[in-house]
């Protein structure tokens, strides 16, 4: 609008009818049509954003919700699966999914395990048999090393010296003294128990990290006194000649198989242990004090202290009687087991599978034992793979395989609200993403017609209008006027503008209305108006600087 | 008389491992790391000084130089691998762990593959005289051992006292959060910082070559003992790292003379886990007095 | 067009259009899932002194570590003198926070981060981080000691064992060391007591500006009455309401 244009006027209709304080013409601005708007809004040049769930869950049919006829634990009442029902609002179907597949996998591999080496081909069964038993075997210590760190929060590098300790000394008991086979495990449990208690006290004073430094030392410590040690065998290399369950005379196959199965026994047995102290009290205590949180627990009253010291304890009985079983199942022990490089090895298996998961010890232990013992035809280049794939793991993930899924899921939700919010707009239309998941649907087309107004009302509000309400706030209005007055008053009462009479006819003051039954009205700044009509003006002034805003 | 020989023996023991025990304190008190690739990095110096002393000379000071200079490379190395890309990333402490000790396996096969399972010696650095004083006879080797690491120490300790690095590095000790504020970059300080140690670590690689042989995995007990030592001093402590070194190389030479060799790791855990009872944040933490706001 | 009924003020003797020291615009910051900032700008100008106030968790230390990088994740332009230093980042909070110190920014943060093992002198040292500060720092140092004389006696104590006062002051005159260009100081007088907290807030408006800016934050707005030439109030992330320093209401700014 140019002053060289013809300037547009209104004429008042009342003024004829001499009404107080009417004009007879007012300056405007020319007509401009509120269906323009409408017009440009309903030709579709709308971009589609990608947003919405996708549903990457397989739905099962069936009902979901009807808990009487379950699959169940016999004697027991426990749900095998942990199920959810759903109605699906578009097929009218009820539909089921599983929430947690993981019992699956879990039986899925350890029938793979348990069946796997019957089927093994001929030239491959002796290393491929006693890669599988090293495997078991090292899971079961990885399990048991994951329940003091994972559980207890202790970072303890001594684990394998538990093991090696007790495995030296059932060997050394077996061959001195003769005890049998079925004895060792027992005792090793017990040697266990001593070991854990020393190493214990020094692990509740110390912080979590620092502890791993003493093991450290702890280890190498064990590593100097059992090679130096000619009670220990320090000439050959380790103590060999125990008693063992492997029975002497069988075939070849036989005996792999024999010692096979019990370490998959064994393997059961800490699948079981870890599942007994992770999944109830104690590893329910301990969560409740994660690292940094500690205060928390206290505070709550939970000994998680005592609770830590009884993981370790327990642990450290465990991994003894898997020393004891080390000795019954190999007949021996080589001081290599104390060598820093199965220390890393072990502490490897744990960080890739992922800190504080029963599967990521597991596969964990799977990956590095089959670079190690399974390729190791390949020489030294495995440990170099082995390497490679644990700086990755450190490098890339952030808890380790199986927290890919997380730190996926983190990442994608970071991405969709930085899209999200280069979207939004205050009281703008609604967002894709609500879009979608809003109920009701004229909420979508409400808040898109509210905002197609609002953008019709900016571009006519001017100061010639401005200045024809102060003129008269309630008097005759131009159309324009009106339209944007009937607007403003349709407005919700949520935060709405009123005017409150401090004295009556004589102080008046804006206030916002809560628009919440029983909430008073907040005041809006501390001004004075000395007449209604001012009063007025203020509001309306303060309605168009909002909407010039929003 | 066996006393000094005890105490001659202790202070050079002390000297070395100390030097390894501050440079493992000022990693993680500065940068949250536990560099468990020392090892590799003292094993890396090691090889660097006995090419050199095979190519180009064996005259002491320059094979005290590579070293040095080697060990900064392996540090600053690893920094850039392992410290770098995770510093800030969740679960940061035990991927650094993890990280460090995956440099440490590749690297140490790395060395192994290249020069070789067999270890190397280097020819003597102090030369062969002998000072003999009140019936005890000091070789060179123990003379020169002490000194070249005490005045590196002080030099080392110097430059953090007065430099504005020194400073920058000693404020990310105590707070990384304000460094940042104060307009230290915690990225180009780690550089520094890695750099350092790894000198450090690279002297000492130099000196106990006359020990221990230079083998790819002859850094691991050194290692495993410079760390003891550190924990033992109170992480992030110099003069903590420094006395323990001293406490714990004394009893070394104590029970390497009185009850024999193979007991020294014992004695030194049993010594270590008693001051971590009373101290668990180790002697220094007796000396470190703040006022709670 | 701007239908505010309160214009703002002419800054006395000052130039309408005078450099723009900061410039927000739309910034939002936040931590982890919970967002403090919404899109929220501000215009700092060269010599001018601005007073944020506003309840405690409404966003006032958060504005202040957005512009310095330190929160959880932010987005939106911050121009420091021009030079953009805001980015959209959502890891790694204080990652780039060295460079945008560099810039020209000296945060003085809620509560003090002090080095405890550090003496004071050091801490001071540690302010000047530009070659040429550093060069000068005896002087600056000195000049510090003009400010605060307290701090003339405990040069050579560790910050650890000073009181609060004390320490704000160390915080304070760390800022100052460097050339910065905007000072963001954080809540000066949290936590003194009421004598010490007003002196503080003294050396602060003692400090000349010349080209550079500051501004506040502070909870008792009685403190900066009369003394900054701006005051803004913050809600819920976000600035509302500006005035002069002269017309302040307080029950305002308590429910926004």
């Amino acid at each position: 609008m140019s002053d060289a244009d013809t300037i547009t006027k209104w004429r008042n209709p009342l003024f004829p009818w001499g009404a107080k304080g009417e004009v007879e013409e007012l300056p405007t601005i020319p007509f401009r049509s509120h269906q323009e708007i409408w017009r440009e809004t309903r030709e579709s040049r709308v971009t589609l954003f990608s947003v919405g769930r996708l549903r990457y869950y397989y739905k099962w049919p069936g009902h979901g919700s009807m808990t009487w006829n379950r699959l169940r634990y016999w004697p027991t009442r426990r749900h095998v699966l942990r199920l959810r029902g759903e109605y699906n609002p578009k097929t009218f179907q009820r539909e089921k999914t599983i929430v947690d597949k993981r019992p699956i996998w879990w039986l899925l591999g350890l029938l793979v395990l348990a069946l796997g080496p019957l089927f093994t081909p001929l030239g491959m069964q002796n290393t491929l048999l006693t890669a599988a038993s090293t495997f078991a075997l090292y899971a079961a210590i990885s399990l048991c090393w994951m329940l003091i760190i994972g559980t207890a929060g202790i970072y303890t590098l001594a684990s394998y010296a538990v093991v090696g300790t007790a495995a030296f000394c059932t060997a050394s008991l077996s061959i001195k003294f003769g005890v049998p086979w079925w004895l060792l495990p027992p005792i090793g449990a017990v040697v266990g128990l001593l070991f854990g208690a020393i190493i214990a006290l020094p692990a509740s004073r110390l912080d979590g990290f620092y502890y791993a430094l003493l093991t450290l030392g702890l280890n190498e410590l064990c590593r100097v006194y059992f090679t130096t040690s000619p009670v220990f065998g320090a000439a050959n290399g380790g103590l060999f000649g125990a008693a063992t369950f492997v029975p002497e005379s069988a075939s070849q196959l036989v005996r792999l198989l024999s010692s096979y199965y019990a370490c998959f026994a064994l393997l059961l047995l800490a699948l079981l242990f870890y599942r007994l102290v992770n999944g109830r009290r104690l590893g329910r205590v301990l969560r409740m004090a994660p690292e940094k949180r500690e205060a928390f627990a206290e505070a709550a009253g939970v000994n998680f202290r005592q609770a830590r010291v009884r993981v370790f304890v327990l642990s450290s009985i465990a991994l003894g009687f898997i020393g004891g079983f080390y000795t019954a199942n190999f007949g021996g022990v080589a001081f290599s087991i104390f060598n820093f490089d199965t220390v890393l090895l072990g502490l490897g298996m744990l960080v890739i599978g992922g800190i504080g998961r029963a599967e990521g010890a597991v596969v964990g232990t799977f990956i590095v034992v089959l670079l190690d013992k399974f390729f190791i035809t390949l020489g030294p280049i495995r440990l170099i793979l082995i390497g490679i794939i644990m700086l990755s793991a450190a490098l890339y993930l952030r808890d380790g395989l199986f927290g890919i899924k997380a730190q996926f899921r983190n990442w994608r939700d970071k991405k969709k609200s930085e899209r999200r919010s280069t979207r939004a707009e205050k009281g703008g239309e609604m967002l894709p993403e609500e879009a979608t998941e809003t109920h009701d649907k004229d909420e979508v087309y409400r808040r898109r017609f509210d905002k197609m107004q609002r953008e019709y009302f900016k571009t006519i509000v001017t100061p010639e209008l401005v200045e024809e309400h102060r003129r008269a706030p309630q008097g005759q209005h131009s159309e324009v006027l009106e339209r944007l007055l009937i607007y403003f008053r349709g407005q919700p009462q949520v935060d709405k503008y009123a005017i409150t009479a401090v004295e009556p006819f004589k102080a008046y003051r804006i206030v916002g209305l809560s628009g919440h039954r029983g909430v008073p009205p907040r005041v809006v700044e501390d001004k004075i108006y000395l007449s209604p009509e001012e009063a007025y003006h203020g509001v309306f002034l303060r309605r168009v600087q909002d909407l010039l805003e929003s | 008389m066996e006393i000094w020989f005890v105490i001659s023996n202790a202070i050079v023991l002390a000297c070395i491992y100390g030097t390894l025990a501050i440079g493992v304190s000022i990693t993680w008190s500065s940068l949250g790391l536990l560099n468990l690739a020392y090892g590799f990095i003292f094993a890396f110096a090691g090889f660097g000084a006995w090419v050199v002393s095979q190519q180009v000379s064996a005259w002491g000071p320059v094979l005290l130089a590579t070293g040095i200079l080697t060990g900064a490379l392996g540090g600053v190395v690893v920094c850039a691998l392992a410290f770098i890309p995770i510093h800030d990333k969740p679960n940061f402490t035990i991927r650094g762990l993890i990280g460090t000790l995956a440099i440490n396996l590749l690297g140490t096969q790395g060395l192994l593959w290249w020069f070789g399972p067999r270890a190397k010696t280097l020819p003597g650095i102090f030369g062969d005289w002998k000072i003999s004083m009140s019936g005890m006879v000091l070789s060179a080797d123990k003379i020169g051992n002490v000194l070249t690491s005490i005045l590196m120490l002080v030099v080392v300790l110097r430059w953090m006292q007065g430099s504005r690095r020194g400073l920058e590095i000693r404020a990310m000790m105590m707070n990384p959060h304000a460094a940042a504020i104060v307009g230290i970059g915690v990225r180009r300080t780690s550089f520094y910082v890695m750099a350092i140690t790894g000198g450090l670590a690279g002297l000492a690689a130099v000196l106990l070559s006359q020990t221990y042989y230079i083998s790819p995995f002859g850094g691991l007990t050194p290692m495993i003992k410079g760390v003891s030592i550190a924990l033992c001093g109170g992480l992030g402590s110099v003069r903590g790292a420094v006395i323990a070194a001293m406490v714990l190389g004394l009893n070394e030479s104590l029970t390497t003379v009185t009850i024999g060799g193979q007991y020294v790791l014992i004695t030194q855990f049993v010594f270590i886990i008693a001051i971590l009872l009373v101290r668990p944040r180790g002697i220094a933490g007796i000396l470190d007095k703040a006022r709670e706001a | 067009m701007n239908y505010m009924p309160q214009q703002p003020p002419e800054i006395a003797g000052r130039p309408a259009v005078s450099r723009e020291v900061l410039n927000v615009r739309g910034l939002s910051a936040g931590y982890g899932p919970m967002r403090v900032i919404h899109d929220l700008d501000l215009v700092v100008n060269a010599g001018e002194r601005v007073g944020i106030v506003g309840l405690n968790g409404h966003g006032k230390s958060t504005l202040f570590y957005g512009i310095a990088g330190l929160t959880g994740w932010q987005r939106g332009s911050i121009r420091l003198n021009g030079v953009e230093v805001g980015r959209t980042r959502s890891q790694g909070p204080g990652r780039y926070t060295h460079e945008i110190v560099r810039a020209g920014l000296a945060l003085i943060p809620q509560g003090d981060e002090i080095f405890h093992g550090l003496t004071v002198e050091e801490h001071l040292d540690s302010g000047a981080f530009t070659p040429r500060a550093w060069r000068e720092r005896a002087t600056r140092k000195q000049r510090i000691l003009k400010i605060f004389p307290p701090l003339k006696k405990l040069m050579n104590v560790p910050v650890g064992r000073l009181s609060g006062g004390e320490r704000r002051m160390v915080s304070i005159g760390r800022g100052l060391m460097a050339d910065a260009s905007l000072f963001l100081v954080d809540e000066p007088s949290l936590g003194l007591a009421p004598k010490i907290g007003r002196s503080v807030i003294e050396a602060l408006m003692g400090v000349e500006l010349g080209d550079s800016a500051m501004v506040i934050a502070e909870q008792n707005v009685a403190l900066l009455e009369g003394r900054v030439d701006r005051i803004l109030g913050m809600h819920a992330g976000q600035l509302k309401g500006e005035a002069s320093a002269a017309a302040l209401a307080i029950h305002d700014y308590g429910r926004g």
